[in-house]
């Protein structure tokens, strides 16, 4: 598809309807992707200076969010993107493992302290997910936070379909698994769902 | 009741993602009657992705990114409109001139007051990637031993100038690779060497100002150019100027090495 053509005015008013709502969706990821609140902030800096200077190739209709995505993750992983560091000393197999035990005896599953209430989402959630190695959080991010569908993630993510898929099996599993002491904290109980 | 011969994982990741069509929906709600362990799995997951994930909250925009964001976008389309009336000469007319005039002097005032409401202190930032480097936190793109190699790897990877990776084979610091970093808001060339000592130095060039950096502890001259040397922790950082680029040495090595390293291969531009 050849580009448009706008002229200056047009097009930084047009940018700025499109895609500056959607500033608030891409900090969310990129404090969720980055390394603390200076290098999320220089991130989104980055995505929306380069979105705006490739304006033109974007296809009015589609879904703006997921472009910006695109970018945002290219940077990410391109400038941004350091070796992992995951404080836990639990392993992503142990916690699969731990999984497949909850699914196994689900009622016996370690009890908490004093039921929260539900509503809110806890710090706790957001500690899990940066356990989480970049190539698992991505496809949560996108797809359980975001909306976007296999099909956006998977161009967000620059792999196929397959690989989104089978990621975000893996991901959601280890993610229950290290949150199932929170999850009996606030509330979840087989049979309740 | 006759057990399942298997269990419907990935039919229940497609049902919970909308994914799963007739008559596979009414399959997997036949065989969740009779298996624990995939109501047990359907249950966790619906949890996790509709009241966990599905309700994280977004984190507020601070007020500053937004108006660096605007900032950086302003400057862009400014930037643009001078080039556009660069071109059309035919149809110059003088208020356009002093309206572009304005326009870029406004947008000059908001990135001096708003685009780095706390300007980051650089040397600290380099001193910083030199501890996430030597803790193995911070990859290298690309591992070569040849200075050639690493500058058409920083050309193809987008860095928008021309590139010296200085060969520092004479000093005994061999080459080890290099990776398109960022350093305070700037896109750099970051470039690694390990000295017959096993200590590392790190170079990064960025397009700035020395003006940018806070006060150093040192100021050196040598061959007419200046340099900053700044000491963070047990790391000797030292800047130079090289047209529009910048320059800067970082090692946990002996100070004077460092500042010597930079005054060899410092050029006057």
């Amino acid at each position: 598809m050849t580009p448009r053509k706008l002229d200056i005015e047009s097009k930084r008013a047009e940018f700025e309807a499109t895609a500056v709502p959607f500033l608030q969706p891409l900090y969310s990821a990129a404090r969720r992707l980055a390394d603390g609140p200076d290098d999320a902030a220089d991130l989104v800096q980055e995505t929306f200076l380069r979105a705006y200077r490739t304006f033109e190739n974007f296809t009015p209709g589609t879904n703006c969010k997921a472009w910006l995505f695109t970018i945002l993750y290219s940077v990410f992983i391109n400038e941004y993107h350091r070796k992992e560091r995951r404080g836990s000393t639990v392993s992503l197999d142990e916690l699969e493992r731990r999984f497949q035990r909850y699914l196994q005896a689900p009622d016996e599953a370690e009890p908490a302290g004093a039921t929260e209430s539900a509503g809110s989402v806890g710090p706790e959630v957001d500690a899990a997910l940066r356990q989480l190695p970049a190539d698992f959080r991505a496809p949560v991010l996108l797809v359980d936070v975001e909306g976007l569908s296999y099909d956006e993630a998977a161009a967000v993510l620059g792999c196929p379909i397959g690989t989104v898929r089978s990621r975000l099996f893996r991901a959601r599993r280890i993610l229950f698994a290290a949150l199932q002491q929170y999850a009996v904290k606030s509330g979840f109980t087989r049979g309740k769902q | 009741m006759t057990p399942p011969t298997r269990h419907y994982e990935q039919e229940i990741q497609d049902f919970l993602d909308g994914r799963l069509a007739e008559p596979e929906r009414t399959r997997l709600a036949e065989h969740l009657a009779g298996c624990a362990q995939c109501r047990a799995e359907l249950e966790a997951l619906k949890w996790l992705k509709l009241e966990v994930l599905g309700q994280l909250p977004r984190d507020a925009v601070p007020p500053a990114l937004t108006a660096r964001v605007r900032a950086g976008l302003d400057a862009e389309a400014a930037g643009a409109g001078a080039q556009r009336d660069g071109l059309r000469r035919a149809s110059f007319r003088p208020f356009r001139w002093a309206a572009a005039a304005v326009l870029a002097a406004a947008a000059f005032l908001v990135l001096l007051f708003v685009w780095r409401p706390a300007s980051p202190d650089l040397p600290e930032r380099v001193a910083r990637d030199f501890a996430e480097f030597t803790a193995g936190r911070l990859p290298l793109r690309i591992e070569a031993r040849e200075p050639r190699a690493i500058e058409e790897f920083f050309a193809q990877n987008g860095v928008p100038f021309a590139t010296r990776v200085f060969d520092l084979a004479m000093m005994r610091y061999e080459l080890l690779g290099g990776r398109v970093h960022r350093l305070g808001g700037h896109q750099s060339a970051f470039f690694v060497y390990r000295g017959a000592d096993g200590r590392l130095l790190i170079c990064q060039m960025y397009q700035g100002s020395l003006t940018e950096l806070p006060p150093a502890d040192e100021i050196r001259e040598h061959n007419g150019i200046t340099f900053q040397v700044h000491r963070r922790g047990g790391t000797t950082v030292v800047f130079w100027q090289e047209g529009d680029l910048v320059c800067v040495l970082v090692s946990d090595g002996p100070s004077e090495s460092v500042i010597d390293l930079a005054f060899a291969k410092a050029v006057k531009v």
